[in-house]
């Protein structure tokens, strides 16, 4: 049945009519192929597209807010699990206090909490719903991996297509530079670009299902607490960082494709005719470069996603709702809930499984001899 | 092309790759916004103090001379004094690299011992419960973030089962060797032992995406060689299978993953910040996140440089090494 719907799927959507210009048959047929051998990129798909789903539709998916603090439920267990501490509590008898020397006479109890369905991956230390916070953190998580990829993408393959098209001084102080910038590590360039950026470019986009009103409606329908945040941060220093880390990586590929290309007939057919370079570039190279270049692209989108989280690990993001601030947070709590810390990491872990495996999946069914970068 | 001059070029290029960085490092303090002489000084300070401030800062200078001052210093080890504590940056900085250095080896070596026989394992027992083990390890380990499987290892092992320290590293090598050059063997023996108790869970930490990563490697590199005509040539004139295996397979299986190797040092170097921040480290990573956050400039660029230096330099020697234990290379590249 799975099968049937992948059918169904590649017949309609981005691989079959849409992009037929930009995809050739060819690839569609060794895409295809590699999926029917490999069940493993099934399940990536489905994971990736699954978190997607979750995050768009985080308003309408969340069982609670994720800021709404409630003391009165902090740290509670996730389903399954019983959390035991060990209180000291006053000793009663006959609904009284009883005193010893001048003090209240206390004893040790263990008392037993229990997880609640309301909240089925448990509370965090100020009482707010792990799994809210956690299907809020995929919006943060995505946004930055994908538009970080996007804009990483479009300096490197600009990049990269000038210094392989045009060669020569323009190729060696665009490679040299980018030598440079490979002598950071990622991590390290990330948080030194962060110190001077500071949190200059942090925007809040509005949610359009709250604003509509759609989310509200549907929430209270179904008798889910309203009020979800009108907005969404938009970690855009994070976005430009990671991106200014990792363009060096397109860069590096669309510079070998274009090396190539140039000395393809049709490229040299086309300057003969009269072509601008411009023109050159973006209807002959770039076509033709493409799947590398896309394939890198998704390997990018998990490392990055890892960067992201790191990055707000170590306190350098303003996302207040961050798998990786999460995991922060659920620190504190080491000795007495280790749910706090657990739950937010293994997302991550879920969804970078889960690109990783498209990303094999494309590599290896269109095998575009680059090896997967990335990494925190 | 000779090694003299295959090592000549490499070390020219080094240079302008250190070049490069300096004057990144340099440029990236004076494009931040603020003004160093605030970490020194209250808001409400007098102007002719902050002015006389900023003069023995040098901050008065054109941006030539003080790029010519910060560049020349770096050649005889002056990287400035820190802003909040007044401490030479080289000195600091110095007194962290053990720490930062053990981290990396003990989580290479880890990654080595593990990944190279679980990627012999893997590849030729394809298709069989130990490669899918093994696959499914090395996919968990390159999509695992290292912090949070550090504070995971905190908090089951060092927490719960309480067999690890949680965090700190309470004695480094150098004292252990100091221990064991003047004769006290004792000493030495129970400081290793203590060296190796509390650095075993940030080597797992940090060595646990490289050793996914080598598995993957040592894996289908092997495959790669398993299919080609020498092996069967060599197993039609009846050379035993581990001769095969282990002689030849494995050797020209081990040579490329060097080069990665090296290369992701980087990677390795970039998660040695992260693991010395989850375990208090008192490594480099250490030094840079706390002058990041206290807007220390000159302990950022000191520490910053010794990073990247450092890595240029490993690179160098994996790329030497490289040509010089795989012939087919030789120097020309």
């Amino acid at each position: 049945m799975i099968s049937e719907l992948f059918g169904w799927l590649f017949a309609r959507l981005p691989f079959g009519d849409g992009l037929r210009g930009l995809v050739s048959p060819r690839t569609v047929r060794s895409l295809k192929r590699g999926l029917n051998r490999n069940a493993l990129a099934k399940v990536g798909i489905v994971v990736v597209v699954i978190v997607l789903l979750v995050a768009v539709f985080a308003p309408l998916v969340a069982p609670d807010k994720p800021g709404t603090q409630n003391l009165e439920e902090a740290r509670l267990p996730p389903l399954g699990f019983t959390k035991a501490t060990v209180q000291e509590v006053p000793v009663q008898e006959n609904g009284s206090v009883v005193f010893e020397d001048g003090e209240i006479l206390t004893e040790n109890r263990t008392v037993y909490e229990n997880a609640t369905i309301a909240h089925p991956l448990g509370t965090d230390g100020n009482g707010r719903d792990i799994l809210s916070r956690l299907i809020y953190g995929a919006r943060v998580s995505l946004l930055v991996g994908f538009l970080g990829t996007a804009l990483a993408m479009f300096v490197g393959v600009s990049v990269g297509l000038v210094a392989g098209y045009y060669r020569g001084k323009v190729d060696d102080v665009l490679m040299r530079s980018a030598d440079v910038m490979l002598a950071f590590p990622s991590i390290v360039l990330a948080i030194a670009l962060i110190g001077v950026l500071g949190d200059s470019l942090e925007q809040s986009i509005p949610d359009p299902f709250v604003q509509s009103g759609l989310s509200e409606a549907v929430r209270s329908a179904i008798g889910l607490p309203t009020g979800m945040p009108e907005t969404t941060t938009l970690p855009g220093t994070i976005i430009v960082v990671v991106a200014l880390v990792n363009w060096v990586w397109f860069a590096r590929v669309a510079r070998g494709e274009a090396l190539s290309l140039r000395e393809q007939s049709y490229v040299k057919a086309a300057r003969a005719l009269g072509a601008s370079d411009a023109k050159i570039l973006a209807r002959h190279v770039l076509p033709n470069a493409i799947t590398p270049i896309l394939v890198l692209g998704t390997i990018q989108i998990a490392a990055i996603i890892l960067l992201e989280s790191a990055l707000s690990f170590l306190g350098f993001s303003s996302a207040n709702v961050s798998w990786g601030f999460d995991i922060a947070l659920g620190r504190q709590y080491q000795s007495t809930a280790w749910w706090i810390a657990a739950m937010p990491g293994l997302a991550i872990v879920i969804t970078v499984v889960g690109l990783n495996l498209v990303g094999d999946w494309l590599r290896d069914a269109l095998d575009p001899g680059i090896e997967g970068e990335g990494g925190v | 092309m000779s090694f003299a001059r295959f090592l000549t070029k490499r070390l020219l290029q080094g240079a302008f790759v250190v070049w490069g960085v300096v004057t990144i490092v340099f440029g990236l303090r004076v494009i931040a916004p603020g003004d160093p002489a605030n970490v020194l000084l209250p808001p409400d300070v007098d102007p002719e103090v902050r002015r006389q401030v900023v003069a023995d800062l040098g901050l008065d200078e054109p941006l030539h001379v003080q790029y010519w001052e910060f560049i020349s210093g770096i050649p005889v080890g002056d990287l400035g004094t820190s802003l909040t504590t007044g401490t030479e940056v080289t000195a600091r900085v110095a007194r962290s690299i053990p720490a930062t250095l053990e981290l990396a080896v003990a989580a290479t070596v880890v990654a080595v011992i593990i990944a190279i026989p679980l990627g012999v394992v893997s590849a030729t027992n394809r298709h069989e419960a130990p490669d899918y083990g093994a696959t499914l390890f090395s996919l968990a380990g390159i999509s695992t973030p290292n912090f949070w499987l550090g504070v995971m290892l905190i908090i089951i092992l060092s927490v719960q089962l309480n067999w690890f320290p949680t965090s700190q590293r309470a004695i480094g090598l150098p004292a252990v060797l100091t221990f064991l050059f003047s004769g006290e063997l004792e000493a030495a023996g129970a400081g290793f032992v203590t060296w190796l108790w509390y650095i075993t869970l940030p080597a797992i930490t940090l060595g646990t995406y490289f050793t996914a990563l080598i598995t993957r490697l040592t894996r289908s590199g092997m495959l790669d060689e398993l299919g080609k005509t020498y092996v069967r040539a060599s197993r039609a004139k009846g050379l035993p299978e581990s001769l095969v295996r282990y002689r030849h397979v494995l050797r020209n299986t081990l040579i490329p993953i060097i080069t990665v190797v090296g290369l992701q040092l980087g990677t390795l170097i970039g998660g040695a910040v992260i693991t010395e921040f989850v375990f208090d480290w008192p490594g480099l990573g250490q030094v840079l996140i706390n002058s990041i956050n206290s807007r220390d400039w000159p302990m950022v660029q000191g520490s910053l440089i010794v990073i990247s230096v450092g890595f240029v330099v490993v690179n160098i020697v994996v790329d030497t090494l490289y040509s010089y234990v795989n012939p087919r290379v030789g120097f020309d590249g």
